[in-house]
């Protein structure tokens, strides 16, 4: 008995440090987001920096972005949740490698590759960004879904069949409440690099953060490539962030 | 209070009969489980033993068709269930695997309370249902109820699980290594408990176990499966330890038989000596076990015994008495 309680209690202070840790990544992403404003209010930024680096511009390419990353993680989730379950049922073993394959396939194809191609076949535009950024980001959902289901206890399933659970009933009440903090993972790690990727979508007029420092690169100036680059690490940081504080919070009590 | 309505009374009808049953894995040549036909009467307590791949578990397992038969019949309570919903028919069996299987994100009292909730019993019923059976199992319901089963240790997670199997007062329950993972002492306790419990809720039991001697001190009848899902003796525990059906079975139990055959013999049914009418250092009663009264007879430097209701022995009647091969007076 003293065993468990000492062990809940080492539990509890490894949550508690976590806590305490998790000031770390808003105050960068604040210092970051706050010195770039600072130093574009304070610098003396010539005509086409002072054009590229209104309040309004930078919203509305932070808007932008933020819509990219949100919704093509919804249509990721949409996607790859539904297809990793069915992949891991029983009956679907001889599709997983090969779908797996695929989803691999995507993730490691370039994206400015697949957001070039869909330009030219299908136009440019958010819509191609948004496809390109799914295919992209697919493959740690789909995976996370699919791992996160397969490990869960046999035992556990096995006593739920022998009460008498049918096989849906125990998908949801039990596979699917002890995969997800797994499968919140994999979300977790598919938004950061929707958050990344999503700077390419300025190659196919989606805007974003992406903008600026394609602007700043073509233009050759520092101030707009720096606010680009610093607003993109600062968003991802915030990002994470909120993702680790939301898998905290959706983590089921007991596991 | 628990239904207490499958107590045994005196009817030999069986609760649970196989009929035949069959089990045959593609791509096998052996069938796991040959043709096999056995009845279990009702409220008793039978123990299925033998070595690994002799089916004991997939016999079991087939009771509540976790495991489909391939051919043969399974009989509970008169009914034909070979072919009924099997998740209909699960929620009225009892179930308790060697690995417990609590589910990790529920309560300890969510736990027990998964198949009456099942069976749409309200909230206010399952909730004293799931305190009284907390309770039955020695857990005081307002410590562990809202507990989480990796709060608790293997012994108190096993006594959920038999909790839990027990929730819905099923007839039935199916057994499968439950004190296996246990360590030898709290599994000796909860042996002990659970044939405490049993003399009170009167299941039908059948528990799987490779431990002979698990089922020697458990079970009303032990069925002992050889290689090949052979079943070489179905028998009670005293009549196995006396008549071993074969080699295999004399094999099976090792030896010891004679010291454990002590344990399952009453003073009560050895014949009484003739009376030397000399003085009697101790009385003991008629239901006490041979072993327990040598135990008594030792500590206490006693020579002679009185058993309640007429005969006395001595140390040397109970031993004659008791020797193996088998008296004439045991038969």
């Amino acid at each position: 008995m003293s065993n468990t309680v000492t062990s809940l209690r080492t539990a509890g202070t490894a949550n508690r440090d976590k806590d305490r840790s998790g000031w770390v990544l808003p105050v960068i992403a604040a210092t970051l987001a706050v010195g770039t404003l600072g130093y574009i209010g304070t610098a003396s930024l010539d005509s086409i920096e002072a054009r590229a680096l209104t309040t309004d511009v930078l919203l509305e390419r932070l808007f932008e972005h933020v819509s990219l990353v949100v919704v093509s993680t919804v249509v990721v989730i949409a996607i790859g949740v539904p297809a990793g379950i069915l992949l891991s049922r029983p009956g679907a073993r001889y599709l997983r490698p090969p779908a797996l394959a695929l989803a691999n396939a995507g993730q490691a194809i370039p994206s400015i590759g697949i957001l070039v191609l869909l330009a030219l076949v299908y136009g440019v535009g958010f819509r191609m960004a948004v496809v390109a950024l799914v295919v992209y980001a697919l493959l740690p959902i789909l995976r996370n879904t699919i791992v996160g289901l397969q490990q869960v206890s046999p035992f556990v399933i096995d006593a739920a069949r022998g009460m008498g659970m049918s096989a849906r009933r125990i998908l949801f009440t039990v596979e699917l409440p002890l995969a997800v903090p797994v499968m919140l993972a994999g979300i977790r790690v598919s938004l950061i690099l929707n958050v990344g990727v999503a700077t390419l979508a300025t190659y196919t007029n989606a805007g974003g953060l992406g903008d600026l420092i394609e602007r700043g690169i073509v233009f050759n100036r520092m101030p707009i490539l720096m606010a680009g680059c610093l607003l993109t690490i600062a968003l991802a940081l915030i990002v994470d962030w909120l993702a680790g504080l939301t898998e905290r919070r959706l983590r089921p009590k007991g596991i | 209070m628990l239904d207490i309505s499958n107590a045994p009374d005196g009817t030999t009808d069986a609760m649970i009969r196989l009929t035949g049953v069959t089990k045959h894995y593609e791509g096998s040549d052996a069938p796991a489980v040959a043709p096999l036909t056995m009845d279990i009467r009702r409220g008793e307590f039978v123990c299925l033993v033998g070595p690994s791949g002799c089916g004991k578990t997939t016999t079991l397992r087939m009771i509540n068709r976790l495991v489909e038969p391939t051919a043969g019949q399974i009989w509970i309570d008169g009914q034909d269930v070979t072919h009924s919903d099997p998740d209909q028919l699960r929620r009225h069996i009892g179930y308790v695997i060697q690995q417990v299987g609590l589910i990790p994100h529920m309560s300890i009292g969510q736990n027990v309370g998964i198949v009456p909730s099942m069976l749409g019993w309200d909230r206010k019923r399952i909730s004293a249902r799931v305190d009284e059976l907390l309770e039955l199992v020695g857990l005081d319901p307002s410590v562990y109820r809202s507990r989480y089963p990796k709060q608790l240790s293997g012994g108190q997670q096993q006594r959920v699980g038999v909790a839990r199997a027990l929730a819905a007062d099923p007839p039935v329950m199916l057994m499968d290594e439950p004190f296996g993972a246990i360590d030898p002492i709290t599994r000796e306790r909860l042996q002990a408990e659970f044939l405490q419990l049993q003399e009170r809720i009167r299941k039908t039991i059948v528990f799987v176990t490779h431990d002979v001697d698990e089922a020697l001190r458990l079970g009303d009848r032990i069925a002992i499966f050889a290689e090949g899902s052979r079943l070489a003796q179905f028998d009670t525990p005293l009549e196995i330890l006396t008549n071993p059906a074969d080699d295999f079975v004399r094999t099976f139990i090792g030896e010891g038989a004679a010291l454990r055959r002590l344990s399952l013999l009453r003073v009560g049914d050895l014949p009484a000596s003739v009376d030397s009418g000399e003085p009697v250092d101790l009385t003991v009663g008629a239901d006490e076990t041979v072993a327990g009264v040598l135990e008594k007879m030792l500590m206490a430097g006693a020579e002679r015994v009185h058993v309640a209701g007429g005969a006395t022995l001595t140390v040397q009647d109970m031993l004659l008495a008791t020797a193996l091969p088998k008296h004439p007076a045991l038969r």
